[in-house]
């Protein structure tokens, strides 16, 4: 590969791979393995459990189970470092097995990524830090496709926002350093929102502080001159755009998530709808987390190692039949090419074709099982109400004449994430809810759905989510562009008109404009990432909208950071920044001139705080527009769709109906 | 000058050299027979610790008390370490040359530089009970010998965690040693004990006889490459076999009814013997060469060679390189020799110079190449230039010849001869320096505290400069007698401007030496907030670390602050610290929402967060077991809520949650039904589905149950209850909230299409007739669908229906009849 070639991320893949099966080596002889539940699934990704298998690894336990049997001498724990509970039920692990088994153990544990002084003092007061050897497992970025890298957090959306954590934050800047490391200082950082303000500024420490380190011998240098293979580095808050995702994904993929949900690029669905497994005991085909397949539900790896799904994925979901249609014509006729077959030679050629038939029609049999179960989804009253309401919503109609709809979702049981998402969409759309209707629908959902959801609107009011008009959380929108306080609450009156966040003449078949993914409505964030990408189409699409934006607009690229939108940025929540990192002029120049400016060059989009599965495909709708100059690498905390948004906050448990 | 070859010696066809390195090494009085001798290796320091074991003449109370002390190769002393801690059973070295000390009850000492600093661990599994008998050591750990035959291992120094390997069988431990987990593939540390006439194999996990019947040995040594073990037993007879047991290499007799001081191998091919006086080296075939000194020798094993140190003399004993014997070797041809002959001549303005160049013309690159090694392989400076002269020569000759070898080699010959100066004391051979590196030379420098040369060979060599400074500065801090102000000034005028410096480490010598100030001084030019963290917080600078730890946003340090400090304060002033740092507070309250309820309590009491401490109490309610204590925990959460007006909402909410408790553990007891959990909605919804209708009324009346809503769930209750009676009679019901539609679906999803049928005519008002025909349709009733497309002259719809009837029945014929009239 040449060395510019951009940037691959199954090096990353490769690296953590080796990492952890470096470090099993080093526990001697055969092992059992204790994984925190969370874990599982992202090193499902880039190791088969066959592969562990060969390292020595017997059995595979969840942490949170607690049922580590004592049938290995050595026991290896793997879990987060930066979560103290972790360690906490680690060190009772230890002190159950060691009470409950005559032969002595030896405990590792792998810390996530890194090793942390809360977690080993937790250890140490539990009085089993001696029994321990302690290594570091340093899995920040894991690749979920070749353009997406995700540190997986589950949790990381309510840290952030709700628990006001700064740890993703933090490993997110550590992640980053670490490509920086290997591929030189992002040259440009551009960004909005306030938790990307502090990454950048992380960032900008954490250099600092490279800088000041003990190793500053010749090899890492490298890391400390701007890149000269990557363009920029893109940061998008998600606090910056809430409405986004609250809004149902319409693509396959989002609607995939939002029906069965997605983790880890894997789908647990139910055997009915896609058919059992082909082959259900090989265990080569087991991921790491896999417990013995219940009969029930099956795995389903979506990826793009999948030919079918790579090519639906990302399409409005609207289409998606059509498409299925033609595979399945097409796979038919090519099956029947058998008949015409003269020659053994073409026959030959036929057979040597079979297995990527049938591997074809088996994953085709699994789409149309899922696309028939989405469809049906889809089709019910209440999902087409519900779509209604967002879309009216968001294309910025009277909210007070969607109340009733709302309200007759909360009377027929509707799912109540559901129906937050619809009232969270509204507040945040147009600035809160009006006190009084608030309070009212406050009182039914209560009433609907039981009163342990005072901790759930307690929530999304810290979220700020949810919050009526005029509270000073909710600051008033600005009628007038001047308002000083903008950017204390994203405008979206403001936004719609000047970023053209709705266009009705959607074509999904073959679209021209992000706004497919949510058939009309074009994402925010993804927008904004547009207002540095795509100045030229930008503006020429809002021209006419808003006279100020239209003004001279240079060519050139990214390279401009918000220059030509600082107007409509302004109305978004969040503080907006722009930073270039300088090295020494003279390196630079040189490796300019050695390099030339000629080569595709790769630009980093982060979302802090997560991102929808239907800006994934937003953003490789932009990527396949700019491909011939640019690649686009997305990295984020974690994938999240509005319901698990809503996750974060409902509380589940009800009153008075404790089991234990 | 000395023929370079005058010392050698052949050892079967291979020649070992002695090069003498230093004269004069240790005092006469020294009585060295007495004394334990253990030496780092790549030329490191040696430590001499009296020998507990022998008698030594009475000097008066000065002499006698002991000390660890620690020479250089040349004698120079470098520390004298007093040691009252109890009887040294191990005395050793890292290839980090830190000394290693273990004594018999299992404290482990740990020396990290040359100047006494050290760390301290127990080795534990049981050895206060039993004692350490010996220790062995290896390049980054060692293993223990207690006097029950156990071994406990330790792999690194850094984190020691020392444990036990697989128990070998009893019996009395001739003598032992060990392969390093580098060499072996099981990738941990493996024990040779000789037990009885066999030697035992003890790794982590099992202990393995080997079966041998020539034993008991007196001295087991493995070769650097841990391939190959050298066995002496008590008879006299040496044996050279594979580390697997596999091979028998060679076999030696000694003849010696003494038994030697020590067993050595001198690189990977020979066995140094070694007796009072008297070294053997026995090479392979059973060769053998002697030598014999005045006093009594120490061997210490390096990785290519061995030292013999002597009071008189340090030797270094090893096999001739290859490079070295091809230049020198008597008579030899090679171009490399002629090429040395060369410059000689050239000296001597000879032509035979010339003579000499053209012989060899064709092969002298290779003539360059070896006289660069050999110069490398020299100790003697006279020899090292007389060769790089002729690699000079000879490369003046040459039109192409890459010099980068040369230049590199001279580059490294004078760091190896300014290191092995004897004031320095380091003889480091070229192969040694390479396995070294120059970055751990600079490192073993500074522990001797050579600051200016390590400064020097750094800068020479191209290699980072900042843990020198840092060390120097450390050093002033400890020992520098000006006062703070002046120190401080002079290290920061000194270090500013230097990258990677870091104040943190000065500093925190700095508060380890009690000069508090002056630490606090030097932490202020640290630019990484994190490394402050916890010198601050040992410096009881609470407030500061905390400000330090947030600036970093680093959670885990933050948090670790946090902890150290609710340990350390009264809960008020806890608060206090954390109330003016969101941050913090919102870590603290994460946390203690998972465990700690109580602490969140008195938080948001004594910051007047109401709404958030009533939440508390109803989070303790959801997990309360059964209602009536759940009930108790809502009003004490509705108590806290009571007198603030801007939460009436969650006020009355948290009442309204009681009373449907209160209601439901009636309903409960009364109908012998669970309702307990279910919201409002729910409640209602059961109630009706099981039929208790008077009683759902004045449910919904006391909840206030919205009347859209109180319809709908209504609607949906009796339709799941089939009670099509009582829908029946809301269809009399002139008006419906909801409107009627969502009866007709509902009730036609649930199958019964007459009663659907019914709410039609009450649907159609608002309705396009197309919508109601098929509403007709969809219960089955065509005729009545006809009428209404009659009424809406659709004649299209009216064709359908007929087709759909069929012709010939009743509904067909019933259809035709209607369409007639609108036909005409």
């Amino acid at each position: 590969m040449a060395p510019h070639a951009g940037f691959d991320t199954d090096q990353i893949k490769d690296k953590a791979r080796k990492d952890l099966l470096y470090l099993l080596e080093g526990v001697r002889g055969k092992k059992n393995l204790v994984i925190e539940r969370s874990l599982a699934g992202p090193i499902g990704i880039f190791v088969k459990f066959s592969t562990l298998q060969d390292y020595g690894v017997d059995k595979v336990f969840f942490l949170e189970n607690g049922n580590t049997d004592v049938s290995q001498q050595n026991v290896v724990f793997i879990a987060r470092g930066e979560c103290a509970r972790h360690a906490q039920s680690i060190a009772d692990h230890i002190k159950r097995i060691q009470r409950e088994s005559q032969t002595g153990h030896e405990f590792s544990i792998f810390w996530v990524p890194r090793r942390t002084l809360v977690s080993e003092k937790i250890l140490e007061e539990a009085g089993v830090l001696g029994d321990t050897s302690i290594a570091e497992f340093p899995l920040y970025f894991l690749p979920l496709e070749k353009d997406v890298l995700s540190l997986e957090l589950e949790d990381s959306f309510s840290d952030l926002y709700l628990r006001k954590d700064p740890t993703p934050t933090f490993l997110l800047a550590r992640a980053l350093m670490l490509i920086q490391q290997r591929h030189g200082l992002f040259p440009r950082i551009t960004g909005k929102g306030d938790n990307g303000k502090r990454l950048a500024d992380l960032l900008a420490r954490m250099r600092q502080e490279l800088i000041a380190g003990e190793d500053s011998n010749e090899s890492n240098k490298m890391g400390l001159t701007p890149s000269t293979s990557i363009e920029s580095l893109i940061v998008i808050d998600r606090e910056v755009d809430f409405a986004t995702p609250l809004l149902t994904q319409l693509t396959y993929e989002g609607l995939i998530d939002e029906t069965v949900g997605i983790s880890n690029n894997q789908a647990d669905v139910d055997s009915s709808i896609v058919g059992v497994a082909p082959q259900p005991t090989s265990g080569s085909s087991k991921s790491v987390g896999a417990t013995p397949v219940q009969a029930k539900k099956r795995k389903i790896q979506l990826d793009s190692s999948d030919r079918l799904y790579h090519q639906l994925r990302d399409t409005n979901f609207a289409i998606v039949g059509t498409l299925l249609n033609k595979v399945a014509r097409r796979l038919k006729t090519d099956y029947e090419s058998r008949h015409g077959t003269k020659s053994t030679a073409e026959l030959r050629d036929f057979v040597n074709k079979l297995p990527g038939y049938q591997a074809e029609q088996q994953s085709l049999k699994i789409h149309t099982g899922l696309a028939e179960e989405i469809m049906r989804h889809t089709r019910t009253d209440q999902f087409s109400r519900l779509l209604e309401v967002q879309q009216n919503l968001a294309a910025g109609a009277d909210p007070s004449s969607q109340h009733d709809s709302i309200e007759e979702l909360i009377a027929r049981d509707a799912p109540i994430a559901e129906v937050l998402r619809i009232l969270c969409l509204e507040s945040c759309i147009s600035g809160g809810i009006k006190p009084r209707e608030l309070e009212a629908f406050k009182k039914m959902i209560l009433q609907a759905y039981g009163y342990q959801h005072i901790l759930t609107l307690d929530a999304l009011e810290k979220l700020q989510l949810l919050l009526p008009r005029g509270s000073p959380m909710a600051a008033m929108i600005p009628i007038s562009s001047a308002t000083p306080n903008s950017g204390a609450k994203t405008n979206y009156t403001y936004l719609r008109k000047a970023l053209r966040l709705i266009v009705d003449e959607v074509n999904e078949h073959d679209p021209n404009d992000i706004a497919y993914v949510y058939s009309g409505y074009a994402p925010l964030s993804i927008r904004l990432v547009q207002c540095i990408l795509q100045k030229q189409y930008l503006t020429s699409i809002t021209r006419g909208g808003s006279a100020n934006n239209a003004a001279s607009m240079a060519t050139g690229g990214a390279s401009q950071g918000w220059r030509g939108f600082e107007e409509a940025v302004k109305h978004v929540r969040g503080q907006t920044f722009d930073q270039l990192q300088k090295g020494e002029d003279k390196a630079v120049k040189a490796r300019s001139l050695l390099t030339g400016s000629g080569e595709k060059k790769t630009i980093f989009v982060v979302f802090l705080g997560g991102i929808t599965f239907t800006e994934i495909a937003a953003l490789r709708f932009i990527a396949k527009k700019e491909e011939a100059r640019k690649q686009i690498i997305i990295c984020t905390t974690s994938i999240i769709s509005g319901n698990r948004i809503m996750d974060a906050a409902i509380e589940k448990s009800s009153l008075g109906r404790n089991t234990t | 000058m000395a023929n370079p070859t005058a010392d050698w010696e052949k050892v079967g066809d291979k020649f070992y050299r002695k090069v003498q390195l230093y004269t004069a090494v240790f005092d006469q009085d020294l009585e060295l027979e007495n004394y334990i001798v253990t030496g780092c290796s790549y030329g490191g320091a040696v430590a001499l610790y009296r020998d507990e074991t022998k008698l030594h003449s009475f000097r008066g109370t000065q002499a006698s008390k002991s000390s660890i002390d620690l020479y250089s190769c040349a004698g120079k002393l470098i520390r004298r370490i007093n040691w009252d801690k109890g009887s040294i059973k191990g005395l050793g070295w890292s290839e980090t040359e830190r000394l290693i000390v273990v004594t018999s009850d299992g404290t482990v000492r740990c020396y990290y530089d040359l100047q006494g600093e050290f760390t301290q661990f127990s080795l534990g599994h049981g050895t206060e009970e039993y004692g350490v008998k010996a220790c062995r050591f290896y390049g980054s750990g060692f293993v223990a010998l207690l006097s029950n035959n156990h071994l406990v291992s330790v792999s690194k120094y850094d984190e020691p965690r020392p444990k036990l390997l697989a128990t070998p069988p009893e019996g009395e431990v001739h003598s032992w040693t060990l392969i390093p987990p580098a060499y072996t593939l099981s990738r941990s540390v493996e024990v040779l004990l000789s037990i009885a006439q066999t030697i035992h194999v003890v790794d982590a996990t099992e202990s393995e006889d080997r079966l041998l019947d020539i034993g008991p040995f007196t001295h087991i040594s493995v070769s650097p490459n841990g391939k190959f073990v050298a066995l002496y037993t008590a008879t006299g007879r040496a044996f050279v076999i594979t580390s697997d047991f596999q091979n028998r290499l060679s076999e030696h007799d000694s003849r010696s009814k003494i038994p030697p001081k020590d067993v050595q191998w001198c690189g990977n091919d020979a066995v140094v013997i070694a007796w009072e006086d008297e070294v053997h080296i026995i090479g392979p075939n059973n060769a053998a060469a002697r030598y014999f000194y005045e006093g009594r020798v120490h061997l210490i094993a390096d990785h290519d060679g061995v030292r013999i140190i002597t009071n008189d003399v340090c030797d270094f004993l090893q096999k001739v390189p290859e490079v070295t014997d091809d230049v020198f070797r008597f008579g030899t041809e090679s171009p490399a020799s002629i090429l040395l002959d060369a410059v000689e001549q050239l000296e001597n303005q000879s032509p035979k110079a010339d003579d000499n160049i053209q012989l060899i013309r064709s092969r002298l690159v290779e003539a360059v190449d070896t006289c660069v090694k050999a110069a490398g392989c020299e100790f003697n400076i006279h020899w090292q230039k007389q060769l790089l002269k002729a690699a000079s020569f000879g490369k003046s000759v040459l039109d192409i010849y890459n010099s980068d070898d040369f230049v590199d080699m001279c580059e490294t010959l004078r760091v190896l001869n300014a290191v092995r100066f004897y004031e320095i004391g380091i003889p480091l051979s070229y192969e040694q320096f390479l396995r070294l590196t120059p970055e751990n030379l600079v490192r073993r420098l500074i522990n001797r505290r050579e600051y200016l040369l390590a400064l020097r060979i750094s800068t020479y060599l191209r290699l980072p400069t900042d843990r020198i400074y840092v060390h120097w500065a450390s050093q002033k801090v400890r020992v520098g007698s000006e006062d703070e102000d002046t120190i401080c000034h002079l290290i920061v005028e000194k270090l500013s401007g230097k990258r990677g410096i870091s104040f943190e480490e000065i500093a925190r010598a700095a508060y380890d030496e009690g000069r508090g100030r002056l630490a606090t001084e030097l932490l202020n030019h640290e630019p990484r907030a994190g490394k402050q963290v916890p010198l601050l917080l040992s410096m009881e600078e609470d407030e500061i670390a905390l400000d330090k730890a947030i600036e970093s946003l680093d959670s885990d340090l933050i948090f670790y602050v946090l902890l150290h400090l609710k340990k350390k304060l009264p809960l008020a002033s806890f608060f206090r610290v954390i109330n003016t740092r969101p941050v913090a507070t919102s870590l603290i309250e994460s946390s203690a929402q998972a465990d700690d309820s109580e602490l969140l309590k008195d938080l948001y009491y004594q910051d007047d967060r109401r709404l958030d401490g009533a939440n508390v109490f109803v989070r303790e309610a959801l997990e309360q077991p059964d209602a009536r204590t759940s009930i108790d925990k809502l009003s004490l959460a509705s108590k806290l809520l009571s007198d603030t007006r801007d939460v009436s909402f969650e006020h009355k909410s948290l009442l309204e949650a009681s009373a449907l408790l209160k209601f439901q553990d009636g309903l409960d007891r009364d109908l012998s039904e669970t309702f307990t959990g279910l919201s409002v909605n729910t409640t209602f919804f059961k109630l009706l589905e099981l039929g208790y209708t008077s009683r759902a009324k004045k449910f919904a009346s006391e909840f206030k149950i919205p009347e859209k809503i109180l319809w709908w769930v209504r609607l949906r209750a009796l339709v799941s209850a089939r009670n099509w009676s009582e829908l029946e009679d809301m269809s009399k019901v002139r008006k419906s909230p909801v409107g009627w539609e969502p009866f007709f679906a509902l009730i036609l999803s649930a199958g019964n299409t007459k009663l659907a049928s019914v709410f039609i005519p009450k649907c159609a008002g608002g309705m396009q007739s197309s919508e109601v025909i098929a509403m007709w349709e969809k219960c089955g009733m065509r005729v009545k669908a006809a009428e209404e497309a009659v009424k809406s002259k659709d004649v299209e719809a009216l064709d359908r229906l007929r087709a759909a009837a069929g012709v010939g029945t009743v509904e067909g014929r019933e259809i035709e009849r209607l369409g007639a009239g609108l036909r005409r």
